[in-house]
């Protein structure tokens, strides 16, 4: 695989991710879509890591574990939220909104 | 490991930079290990003062020494980082102190509350001294992880779990937005240290370079709250525990405003123009969606973001400002006089809050002057330095911050952000009217429970504020 089309896939699966982040209501689809745009940049580090050197896989691997953690969380806040309250939708999260 | 390697990572000089970092670190490590022993949970409060103390002691230590780079120029300690690393110490000892007793449901939870708390400050610490973008990356998440379990933890509470919610899901499209960044910028250069950037400026102006700066900029834009990534600002803080909120408004935005400052440079000279319109626009937005709220926590979320435009209306005359060094200091001025004057009054209404049993609102203050003088006189003053009114550290840190922006020659920006920053002074004085100059309701008394570390926390700032407001000179000649 050619770099361009390294950068063009990573470009489309950034897109999707903003895409159905900004679209989606589900807490849980809206993590998907983060995931989606995180693995996005994962490529490009990779893709030039092999292109051009440097330290674009050492990057990669930290991001990875590090998101694993932010995720981690994020999925505990939404399982409380289920749990507690009944419900996962991010913009229900506006009735503190007068 | 190749003794090489490791006598050039750990020497002296890495052990003095990374000391406020590792102080905070240690100390998260300790706390955890005392949560497995509850025999032993009265050292937690002594463990995480101490680790504050023992942060603030080894900052002291690089406050006016030369720049010291450690970990192949990973990670710097210079006078400005240390300063940095005090504000951020103060930050956490603040949102500490008026956080005590705040938890009923959760005080079995406490302990954990405290490790969230120390960990979010070594990231911001991490934050600070960075000069690549991996460090920064893994301080902001240091910093940002701990920060979404902690706006949710009023467990039982379905306004804070919300909060914690949308924070974190717009806090990991920030931080997926920040490494697509600086994905392109170390595709567009080749490198991911700040240094590199120097040299190979060049790269910089490329298409590739320029996308992924811009990100990074909109992902930093996020965290310090700045038009159009404000959104979220007010819901987060109103539904958040007050401590938390406290902790924040002034560090989370001290952090990135601590990065974002090296960073400066890489921007390109045109888009000063730019973050000066965003800055103005930022205040704007602030400070007419503040005039319109009536819950103080809500009030005090936009009246942060109009404080996060005018110091980023110092960055955009960073450029062109003859004085070099002199945004860095409007920027970490403005900072810590808003430290101080948010920290203090968020931290009164978490005491409001606490005994009175409910959020407070304005209707809520009035006549507060009668029943609490102490609290009142307090956030009268600190309302006061909010507005810059003379004689506050509120009022110094806008003055330095305009004075960078009519020397790099942006008079027109500066003449409107002024102008902007007296609309605030309607929702400001709106407060002291209603605490010194209305009757107050009969049928809601707040009742008055003796707080001495919260009181005296309080006074502390006030002290802060005033003395930042009064006798300026001293900082103004150490900080750089």
């Amino acid at each position: 695989m050619t770099l361009e089309n390294c950068i063009l896939l990573a470009t489309l699966l950034f897109a999707i991710g903003v895409y159905g982040l900004l679209t989606r209501r589900q807490a849980v689809a809206m993590l998907l879509c983060v995931e989606l745009m995180l693995n996005a940049s994962n490529l490009v580090f990779v893709a030039f890591a092999r292109h051009a050197g440097g330290p674009g896989q050492i990057l990669a691997m930290f991001a990875l574990a590090i998101t694993v953690a932010e995720v981690a969380v994020g999925l505990a806040i939404v399982l409380l939220l289920y749990r507690r309250h009944g419900h996962t939708a991010v913009d229900a999260a506006s009735e503190a909104r007068e | 490991m190749n003794p090489d390697i490791a006598q050039r990572i750990l020497s002296q000089a890495t052990l003095d930079a990374s000391g406020p970092f590792l102080a905070l670190a240690l100390g998260v490590l300790v706390l955890v290990f005392l949560e497995l022993l509850p025999a032993l949970a009265a050292l937690r409060q002594i463990v995480f003062l101490g680790s504050l103390a023992a942060a603030a002691w080894a900052a002291t230590r690089t406050l006016f020494g030369p720049e010291i780079a450690a970990f192949e120029g990973t990670y710097v300690a210079n006078s400005t980082t240390s300063w940095w690393a005090l504000l951020f110490v103060a930050s956490a000892l603040i949102a500490w102190i008026f956080g005590r007793r705040y938890y009923r449901d959760e005080a079995r939870f406490e302990g954990e509350h405290d490790i969230l708390l120390l960990t979010a400050a070594s990231g911001m610490v991490l934050m600070a001294g960075s000069r690549d973008l991996l460090v920064f990356f893994v301080g902001l998440e240091t910093l940002s992880v701990p920060l979404y379990a902690l706006s949710g933890f009023r467990r039982a509470r379905r306004e804070s779990v919300e909060a914690g919610l949308k924070y974190f899901v717009l806090g990991a499209f920030a931080a997926a937005i920040y490494l697509m960044g600086a994905a392109l910028l170390y595709a567009g250069t080749g490198t991911i240290a700040l240094a590199g950037f120097q040299e190979r400026s060049e790269l910089l102006e490329t298409p590739l370079a320029l996308t992924g700066l811009a990100l990074i900029a909109a992902s930093l834009f996020f965290k310090i709250s700045v038009f159009p990534f404000h959104l979220w600002v007010p819901d987060v803080y109103q539904g958040a525990p007050s401590p938390v909120t406290t902790f924040m408004a002034t560090g989370t935005k001290a952090a990135a405003f601590a990065f974002l400052l090296p960073l400066s440079f890489a921007l390109p000279p045109e888009s000063a123009g730019l973050v000066a319109a965003i800055a103005l626009i930022t205040m704007a937005a602030g400070n007419l969606g503040a005039l319109v709220q009536t819950d103080m926590k809500r009030l005090l979320a936009y009246s942060g973001v109009a404080h996060a435009g005018t110091m980023l209306l110092a960055l955009a005359g960073m450029h062109a400002d003859p004085e070099s060094g002199g945004a860095s200091q409007a920027v970490l001025f403005y900072m810590a006089a808003y430290t101080f004057t948010a920290g203090g009054a968020f931290g009164l209404l978490t005491m409001l809050e606490t005994q009175g049993g409910r959020p407070v609102t304005i209707d809520g203050l009035r006549g507060l002057a009668r029943q609490r003088p102490g609290v009142a006189a307090a956030l009268a003053l600190f309302m006061l330095s909010l507005g810059g009114i003379p004689a506050t550290g509120g009022f110094l840190g806008k003055y330095l911050v305009f004075s960078v922006a009519v020397r790099a020659d942006m008079i027109a920006a500066a003449v409107v952000g002024v102008l902007i920053s007296v609309v605030a002074l309607g929702y400001y004085l709106r407060i002291i009217v209603a605490m010194y100059m209305q009757p107050e309701d009969a049928t809601r008394p707040v009742p008055a429970e003796s707080r001495p570390l919260s009181s005296a926390m309080a006074l502390a700032c006030a002290a802060m504020v005033l003395v930042l407001g009064v006798l300026p000179g001293w900082f103004l000649a150490n900080v750089r």
